[in-house]
């Protein structure tokens, strides 16, 4: 298993941004034969409740420069002094360039700041403080602006009971620096790449790629499911129970190595900050681990739903953000789902920064889905 | 745990209007879903320490078959 130690890291700030747009279950009845009854079971089971998500024409790109524009403007950061911009994204803006280049451009920052993304699902935030980490011990990296954002509610059937009222969308901007005095974290990484195909958008890329003719008919037809409703092959097929078996069984023992790894007891853990699956899942490996509820937050997946790679920084922010200034505490994170992977970390939170869950607004040069349309045919029809 | 208790749990689990009765045929149920499978292998592994897979729940068809797996945690 791939586990690693760092001693001169510190995370200083971390900023979440949602959208404002919020959808309830309870308005949602129509799904459920208009039965209140449904609905309260599904919201006692796994904490269905609200989430919040974009509005048509906003990406997870959008979210994570409004985030780290925040952070700038409240931390005071000279942005000349970040040598790194990672972005961790499962939904890029476009598959070439990298969406990390579109957003050093939108934010500003200097040439000597490299930028490349790390394409990820709910595992990417913990997997990309890790890469972070590993670029900032070697020395090579002062200062690094790590985003991780998603907006898994796009293309999502309303009608897919399954997936729709999971899903809420965010963005994240953590900021990381060198510490001359020692500051230590540990990382546990495993990958079960035999689940590759429980979580996954089959025809999404170049493997079944989509020509916009005729040929795209057996992708774009639905697929009856035995169970019921129906799956397109470009629509995100999630197999729950396989996810389910896989969460309960390897999270734990993952995070179990890790403890033994840092040294550390239950006691000594602050909080314990897991990907905001849903709150069956949540409660039920807290529970597992021998944390009590009041650890292991949840609320947020009931009130913003689960935003993938950045339910946990949401988790954290909507929590606990007001315990964080002048505090030393020890967070114990683990995001787990598509690969299938486990990312699990143990951080020092010694002062760092957040001021909490703030609502998208839309940053400077945002264009709408209509204006970057005519930027591109002005663009093209001048050549 | 007792059966009778185990019986009243189980409503719970599933969120069941009416008593589960150890003769029920699951499929039967309006409530015998994904959600409650889920909610069933975490109840196992959380009060029985059993792990349930799902193949499990594939060769189940009544209650009583849920019983078994919980082995000696249920008793009559």
């Amino acid at each position: 298993m791939a586990k690693s130690k760092f001693q001169h890291v510190k995370i200083t700030g971390l900023s979440v941004i949602v959208p404002k747009k919020e959808i309830c279950i309870y308005d949602e009845a129509q799904y459920y034969d208009n039965n209140i009854k449904k609905i309260e079971r599904m919201h006692k089971i796994v904490g269905f409740n609200k989430r919040h998500v974009v509005e048509e024409g906003i990406t997870a790109s959008d979210l994570c420069i409004k985030a780290s524009e925040l952070l700038f403007k409240e931390m005071n950061i000279d942005i000349d002094s970040i040598d790194a911009l990672i972005y961790v994204v499962q939904r890029p803006d476009h598959s070439s360039p990298a969406t990390a280049y579109y957003i050093h451009n939108k934010l500003n920052l200097p040439i000597s700041c490299i930028a490349f993304d790390i394409r990820q699902g709910c595992p990417g935030w913990v997997y990309g403080l890790n890469v972070a980490h590993s670029m900032i011990e070697s020395g090579a990296y002062k200062k690094i602006l790590l985003l991780a954002g998603d907006t898994p509610s796009i293309g999502v059937d309303p009608s897919d009971r399954n997936v729709a009222p999971v899903f809420g969308d965010g963005g994240s901007a953590t900021l990381l620096e060198y510490s001359d005095k020692i500051n230590e974290s540990f990382f546990n990484i495993s990958v079960y790449s035999d689940g590759y195909e429980a979580i996954i958008k089959p025809a999404s890329g170049f493997r079944l790629q989509l020509h916009y003719d005729e040929r795209d008919k057996e992708l774009l037809n639905p697929i009856e499911k035995k169970s019921g409703g129906t799956n397109r092959l470009v629509d995100l097929y999630m197999d729950g129970l396989a996810v389910f078996d896989f969460t309960m069984n390897h999270v734990p023992e993952n995070i179990c190595d890790l403890m033994k790894y840092a040294n550390i007891s239950n006691q000594k853990v602050d909080y314990l900050m897991l990907h905001q699956a849903n709150k069956q899942i949540i409660q039920t490996l807290s529970s597992k681990l021998g944390f009590s509820d009041e650890k292991a937050p949840w609320k947020s997946f009931e009130e913003l739903g689960n935003q993938s790679i950045t339910s946990i920084p949401v988790a954290i922010a909507y929590n606990i953000s007001n315990e964080l200034h002048n505090k030393q505490m020890k967070l114990l994170c683990s995001g787990f789902g598509n690969g299938l992977a486990v990312a699990s970390a143990l951080l020092n939170f010694n002062n760092v920064y957040c001021s909490g869950i703030k609502f998208y607004e839309a940053h400077k040069g945002y264009l709408s889905r209509q204006e970057y349309i005519e930027h591109w045919k002005e663009k093209i029809g001048n050549k | 745990m007792k059966k009778s208790e185990f019986l009243e749990a189980l409503e719970d689990i599933l969120q069941r209007e009416e008593p589960c009765q150890e003769n029920d045929i699951l499929a039967d149920y309006d409530e015998w879903d994904s959600l409650s499978k889920m909610a069933i292998m975490a109840y196992y592994d959380k009060n029985f320490k059993v792990k349930l897979s799902l193949n499990d729940f594939k060769s189940m068809n009544m209650v009583s078959d849920l019983i078994k797996l919980a082995g000696e945690n249920i008793s009559d």
